[in-house]
This record gives structure tokens, C-alpha cells and sequence, in this order.
């Protein structure tokens, strides 16, 4: 564990102003905005509404435009460093969706070309693009998930655990996007105006904006990441709260998480996306905060509102204010809405910056605010914070079998709980009014985690942080707002589809379920979305007062499934399910703990040999009762051979059970093996018929059991007992 | 006006999911947003969409809109001094 000074010694960016830091410099100097009217696909109906849209993209690929805009700005990047970096984190919201819309419009069914859809192949193309072997996360939290990609890069390097990560966010233009965001009357069609009295909304935009951070000082005078602050409103699964009060706590996280005092920013990057309500929020908590704020703009006017990719944006344009010394102008204003009490720059200031504070505000009220710095203004701050082993409370699972009891019984009988239970089933501990919005997806995410929590015995002691990991997120909003589009030609998009479909909707449900205000975080890893929120929530949980959530699920759709998921053949039975465990810091009362020691791609030389390297480092010893392998469908043979090479290697005495025979194909299925491994700890045996042998005793010989995943990825989970309790 | 009344009841119904409410216990006099019904900021706007493309109307005012949301009975009345299709 160190706690180094974490510098920006790359920045790359593309926007509706162009690509490159020379050429948004220039743009941000001359207060131009790049909003005009849609023209990157045809309406059915209605005029053009303005969107902050990259022109020069038009060149055909195969790859969609999310993952192109994204390569553009990492190159940038990369230029600041040499070589791979140790890592790579990324916020999107729309993956490769532009490509399936056109897919789906021409009745595509080879699902070869779906290969791009998911979240995660935008991280996962940069790193095969760049070499990287080490961790690659996808993080999905609406709008500010460029910015919580950043905060959780941050905390990568101050753990130690790299040395340099590519962070950053990336969004391209989308007809989901696009028609969503009109469909909830949040779009100005007169362009954006940012904090002025008459603003009428946003202008949907596209664009990438990524950072090479290190722990290595770089050569001559480069920004610094000082801190990040995250919060959820746990209000409502669209509207900010109106009191600013998680906008505030983010902010508030980031000064505390850099060392500063509100009297230090010398500028703030308003999230400012030009809604009556966004900006209303935003200034109530920038006044509760600041005395007396500090000059302030939002660049929305100008690059309009790129979703994932504004908080990466944004990081880079307050490296260029402290560099430069160039604060932007608030573009689009003319009069200044009187009830928000603040004044924003009418045109670009030039002066020394020392720190500045840029916001990033999303759906579900998951908020991020970071803390950019001069190189050296400040004296080095201790930010690290020492935490225990994650110690699980409650645990719980659902399969086709149905709840945590239903699937236990059967897996302990050695019979296979792979389908999809009823949706009176899987929202069978939920009250009607509650979910009568929410599809599959949400419905089970609740039903978990109130399974967790209860089964936790903390009684009032409810969960105040959420890391949550799915593979594909709510299929049935993004299935039902496209096909409600297509069938009213355009006409009537559903706005209830349109705020579900977000990945990080079920998650901020949990929130609001708990009044969970603390970190809410959405992974979104194919077949390691359950690994990906474990990993971050071991980043990115302190709280010693309140436990938190961690939860892996994803819904089998009849449509999308097949077409999406590589492992689910057409024409083959769905299965679906998810896991979800009720975590704190402290192992007293608690069920077992769990640890994720490995987390890597597979496409290193000697990712197999590092993997068991990490296993060995771990405190204490390897007394395995069990190992759970993953191996996804469609990596049978690669994975198959890796589970070989490791067993051939480790030698271990336990016996190996492929999990997904036991909990059919989908993505966040390594979610119910760890919660399989939960309950054997519990019930302190591996039942023999789980095994097709004898019942193995966890006691302090066996008192572990190791979860592997297999494929494009390599990763481990413990789940063990702790024996000095 | 009572028949429009008894078919936004079921419209409601169906398009915001309220699966405990009937269309006898639906109070058209209640407040609709913000009641005990729970509906909210997105239902609104669902409601719009439902007004445009089953009446024919747009609302696109957050005042007016607020008027017309107020109560069912409220929207069967804007609905009707509004509209052509109503039925009655």
C-alpha cells in the first residue's frame, strides 16, 4: 500500500469540438459552442434537435463508434507515457448500441456482429489495443461514470495495485440516447443554456475524454488527480434530489479526499446540463458549501452533454485550467437564472489555478466530483484509508429454483437449478407499488438485496454503499424502449423504458430501498461483472459505520440473449439469476469474508503463473475445501485448457466443480457460485451430491473455497472462514 | 364524460402498472401526482404520451401540465375541451 502523488502525465479528448487538446483549448478560448442540430442518422418525423455531434467519423467499420471515439482520445493518452499501462478503467453508458440499433433495424440475426454490444468490449478493444494485461474494468453510472472511473483509477494507485491506469469516459450519439432523453422533455431545442434563466434542458452529445495517470513522477510540469468524492441521492431514479444534498456530498468527499478547504478551488467545472432541475440542485449545493464560490462555468453550452463521457471531458479541460491557467466560459448563457445565486464567467477568465473541483452528476443520483491539481500547490495529504478483510453478514441467491432456500436445497441434492424462475418468484418478497414500474432485471437486483440485508441479522443497520455487477444490465427497458420506438415510427418512446434501461438502475433502486447515500457503483464485465464490483468495492468501501452490498445478476431475455451473450446458443433453454452479500468491514458476527486476490487478463504470458503467485501471497495459508471453476460456454476449450494448466500447476487436494453446470449460462453466474461457497461455509459442509462424492467438512483444514473464472479473463475469489474469530 | 372518465381509469391502470388499484377503488377526485398512488415525474410523462397518442393532444408545458395532472377528472376535462376523437 502506498500513498503517492497520483499525476496526469497523459490527457486525450474528442468532442463536438474536434479531437486534441490544442484544438479545445482553442474552442473553450473563443466561447464557441459546437451544438447544431443532428445530422449523424435520419428521422422518421419531427425537425433536427440540437446535439453536440463529432463530425469527420463517417469512415464505415465494423467497430462501432463508441469504441472508435474511444481509441481517438486514449491514443492521446498514451502519448504521455511508454508502454502498456497497468490498467484500464472506463466509464460508458451506450457500448456498442448504435451499431445493434442498425443491426436491429435490419433484422440482423448473426450474432457474430453483435460482438461490440456490450459495455465492456469498449475497455477490453483499448486493451488489446494497447497491450494492457493487467485489470480492465467498465464502469456504468449514468452521467458521471467517466468520473467515477477516474476516483476508482485513483484509489488503484494508491492501493499499489498499478502504477500507471487509463481512465476515462466515453459515449457516442445513439438513437437510445438521443430519443430517451427527448422522450423525458429534458432536451432544449434551442440549444443548451447552461444556469440562464430561460434554460430549457440538455443537448445529447457524444465524446471521449481519457487520462494516463501514474505514480511515476513524469517528466516537466504535469496536473495532479488530488482526490475524489462519490454519493448517491437515493431519491428518484431520474430527478436529482432537490436540495443538492448528493451533489454536496460528493463534493464535499473530494475536498476531504484531497486534504483541501472549499477557500483552495480555484474553479469549478459545474456539471451544468442546462435542466431547470439539474442546475437548481447544483447551485444549492455549491452555495451550502462555498462561502463564497470560486469563478465557475459549465462547458455544456458549448460540447453539450456527452453522458459517460462528460466526466472524462471534463477531467481533461480542468488539466488544461490548471496548466494553462484558462477557465471557460459558461457558453449559451445570457441571463443568469436569479434564484440560483451563483455567477457564472459570462467569457473565458485567464489566471493561475491551483485546484479545481469538476462535477459529474447521473441518473439514480450516483454523483462523482474530483479534485484536479497544479503539480506541487499542495503539501502531500494522507488519504488512504486502512480497512479489514470484506466481511460477509448475509448472503443471497436466486436461480431457477427461486430464493437462496429453494436454490441451496436443490444444489445440495446435486441437481442443477439452471433456468428462469417466475416473475412472481423473483419479486416475491417486494411490495406491488414499489416495483410496479421496474421489469426483470431491478425486480431480482431488490429481491437480493433485501434477502441480503435481512439474512444479515443487522437488523436496522442498513446498507449505505452499492457495488453491483451485470453483464448486460436491464435488457427488458432496452428491448421495449427500441421496439417501442420502431413501432410508433418514432412517435412515442417510452420514458419509463428509457430510465430503467441505464445499467446502473437497479443499483440506484438499492439505494433508494436503503437510503443508501454512499458510493454507488455499476460494473459491467461480461462474465466478470460479479468480479469487477468485488474488486470495487474493496477499492472503494470505507465505511466503518454502515455495511454495504455487493451484487452480481442479469436477466435471460428471450430476444436479446441469444443474440447478445456468446455462451447462449439460439434456440437453447435461458437461464438466469444473480447473487447479492450483505458486507462490512468488521469479521466479528460476521458469515465468512470474501477477497478477490486475482484479477487479469488471460492474454499475458504468464497470467496462470501470476495467478497462483497472488493466491500463495494472501496471509493465509491455502486450505481449499472446494474449487469453483467458471468457464463460459463459448470459451469451453481456452478455459478448459487454462483450469488444466492451473490444477497441473497448484497441485490442489480439493475437488473442482464447474459451476455453471449448476447455474446455466449467464453472465453474473459466478455470482451465485459465490454464493453456493457462502452457504457451504455456513452449513460447514460441501454436500457430497454437489460434488459426486463424499460430503467434505469445512473446519480449520478446509476452511476455504476458491471461486476461478476462466476465459478472456482470468480471476479468483476466497471465500473462507476466518478461524481466528 | 363519465365514459371518458372510466376509460382513462383503465388507461392509467394499465400504462403505469398499478397493479392493486381497480378502476372502482381509482378516486378521479384524488390527487394523481404525488398521492397515495405514487406517481411521479416519469408516470407524468408517460401520461403525456398517452394523451398525444390516444386524444391527439401535446403537452408540452410544465404548467399546463401541471393543471391537467392534478387529478383524473382534471384530464378528462382538458381532454375533452381539447380534443375531437374523445368519445364523449
Amino acid at each position: 500500500m502506498t500513498d503517492a502523488t497520483v499525476y496526469i502525465a497523459g490527457a486525450g479528448i474528442i468532442s463536438a469540438f474536434g479531437s486534441g487538446l490544442p484544438t479545445t483549448e482553442k474552442a473553450l478560448r473563443a466561447n464557441r459552442s459546437a451544438i447544431k442540430p443532428l445530422t449523424l442518422f435520419s428521422l422518421l418525423q419531427g425537425i433536427p434537435l440540437p446535439v453536440g455531434q463529432i463530425d469527420g467519423l463517417d469512415t464505415p467499420s465494423s467497430l462501432p463508434r463508441t469504441h472508435r471515439l474511444a481509441r481517438i482520445a486514449a491514443s492521446q493518452a498514451m502519448a504521455g507515457g511508454s508502454g502498456p499501462p497497468d490498467a484500464i478503467i472506463i466509464g460508458t453508458t451506450t457500448g456498442g448500441i448504435a451499431t445493434t440499433e442498425e443491426l436491429l433495424r435490419k433484422l440482423e440475426d448473426n450474432k457474430e456482429l453483435y460482438r461490440y454490444h456490450g459495455l465492456n468490449t469498449v475497455a477490453q478493444f483499448l486493451a488489446r489495443e494497447f497491450g494492457c494485461n493487467g485489470p480492465v474494468l467498465t464502469v456504468s453510472t449514468a452521467c458521471s461514470s467517466g468520473a467515477v472511473a477516474i476516483a476508482i483509477g485513483l484509489s488503484l494507485l494508491r492501493r499499489g495495485r498499478a502504477r500507471t491506469v487509463l481512465v476515462g469516459g466515453v459515449d457516442s450519439l445513439c438513437r437510445l440516447t438521443y430519443f430517451g432523453f427527448h422522450s423525458l422533455q429534458l432536451v432544449d431545442r434551442n440549444g443548451c443554456r447552461p444556469l440562464d434563466e430561460n434554460r430549457q434542458g440538455m443537448a445529447v452529445a457524444e465524446g471521449a475524454g481519457m487520462l494516463l495517470l501514474t505514480t511515476k513522477a513524469p517528466h516537466g510540469r504535469h496536473a495532479e488527480l488530488l482526490g475524489a468524492g462519490l454519493s448517491c441521492d437515493a431519491y428518484h431514479a431520474a430527478a436529482p434530489h432537490p436540495e443538492g444534498q448528493g451533489a454536496f456530498m460528493a463534493m464535499q468527499n473530494a475536498l476531504t479526499d484531497a486534504g483541501l478547504q472549499p477557500e483552495d478551488i480555484g474553479y469549478i467545472n459545474l456539471h451544468g446540463t442546462g435542466t431547470p432541475d439539474n442546475d437548481l440542485a447544483e447551485s444549492k449545493a455549491v452555495r451550502r458549501l462555498f462561502a463564497v464560490p470560486p469563478p465557475l462555468s459549465s462547458i455544456k453550452g458549448a460540447t453539450g452533454h456527452s453522458l459517460a463521457a462528460a466526466g472524462g471531458l471534463e477531467a481533461v479541460v480542468s488539466a488544461i485550467a490548471v496548466t494553462q491557467g484558462l477557465m471557460p466560459a459558461n457558453t449559451g448563457l445570457q441571463k443568469v437564472d436569479p434564484l440560483l445565486g451563483l455567477t457564472p464567467l459570462a467569457s473565458p477568465a485567464e489566471g493561475s489555478v491551483k485546484a479545481v473541483l469538476s462535477n459529474s452528476f447521473g441518473f439514480g443520483g450516483n454523483n462523482g466530483s474530483l479534485v484536479i491539481g497544479a503539480s506541487g500547490a499542495f503539501p502531500r495529504h494522507s488519504s488512504i484509508q486502512s480497512c479489514g478483510a470484506l466481511a460477509i453478514h448475509g448472503y443471497a441467491c436466486l436461480s431457477g429454483a427461486g430464493n437462496t432456500m429453494a436454490t441451496m436445497e436443490q444444489v445440495s441434492r446435486g441437481i442443477s437449478v439452471a433456468g428462469m424462475a417466475g416473475m412472481d418468484h423473483v419479486s416475491e418478497n417486494l411490495p406491488p407499488q414499489l416495483i410496479r414500474r421496474l421489469k426483470r432485471l431491478p425486480r431480482m437486483t431488490l429481491s437480493l438485496a433485501l434477502m441480503a440485508q435481512q439474512d444479515s441479522g443487522l437488523g436496522d443497520q442498513k446498507p449505505g454503499a452499492v457495488f453491483m455487477g451485470t453483464g448486460w444490465g436491464a435488457l427488458s427497458e432496452t428491448h421495449d424502449f427500441l421496439a417501442r420506438l420502431t413501432a410508433s415510427k418514432e412517435q412515442f418512446p417510452s420514458p419509463t423504458d428509457f430510465v430503467g434501461s441505464v445499467h446502473n438502475g437497479p443499483a440506484s433502486q438499492v439505494a433508494i430501498m436503503f437510503a443508501a447515500t454512499g458510493p454507488n457503483i455499476t460494473a459491467s464485465g461480461g462474465d466478470y461483472s460479479f468480479e469487477q464490483a468485488l474488486l470495487t468495492a474493496d477499492l472503494m468501501f470505507h465505511d466503518s459505520q454502515r455495511p454495504a452490498l455487493i451484487l452480481g445478476a442479469d436477466e435471460g431475455h428471450t430476444t436479446f440473449s441469444p443474440l447478445l451473450d456468446a455462451s447462449i446458443a439460439p434456440g437453447t433453454a435461458l437461464a438466469d439469476g444473480g447473487g447479492a452479500f450483505c458486507v462490512s468491514r468488521t469479521t466479528q458476527g460476521a458469515k465468512c469474508c470474501i477477497t478477490i486476490p486475482f484479477f487479469a487478463s488471460s492474454e499475458g504470458n504468464d497470467s496462470l503463473e501470476a495467478m497462483l503467485t497472488s493466491l500463495a501471497a494472501t496471509d493465509r495459508p491455502s486450505r481449499y475445501a472446494l474449487i469453483l471453476a467458471g468457464i463460459p460456454a463459448a470459451m469451453e476449450e481456452q478455459g478448459e485448457a487454462q483450469l488444466q494448466q492451473f490444477l497441473a500447476l497448484a497441485q490442489p487436494s480439493a475437488p473442482v466443480v464447474r459451476y455453471r453446470k449448476f447455474t446455466g449460462e449467464f453472465a453474473s453466474a459466478s455470482a451465485v457460485a459465490a454464493a453456493f461457497a457462502a452457504s457451504f461455509l455456513k452449513s460447514e459442509v460441501v454436500p457430497g451430491n454437489f460434488l459426486g462424492g463424499g460430503d467434505i467438512a469445512i473446519d480449520a483444514s478446509r476452511n476455504t473455497i476458491l471461486v476461478l473464472g476462466f476465459g478472456h479473463f482470468l480471476t479468483a475469489m476466497e471465500l473462507y472462514v476466518d478461524t481466528q474469530q | 364524460m363519465q365514459q371518458l372518465i372510466q376509460e382513462l381509469k383503465v388507461k392509467l391502470i394499465d400504462i403505469l402498472n398499478l397493479q392493486d388499484v381497480t378502476p372502482e377503488k381509482f378516486d378521479e377526485n384524488a390527487q394523481l401526482v404525488g398521492g397515495e398512488l405514487g406517481i411521479d415525474s416519469i408516470d407524468v410523462l408517460e401520461m403525456v404520451v398517452m394523451v398525444e397518442k390516444d386524444y391527439g393532444i401535446i403537452i408540452n408545458n410544465q404548467e399546463v401540465g401541471e393543471k391537467v395532472f392534478s387529478s383524473l377528472v382534471n384530464l378528462a376535462r382538458y381532454i375533452k375541451e381539447n380534443s375531437s376523437r374523445a368519445s364523449s
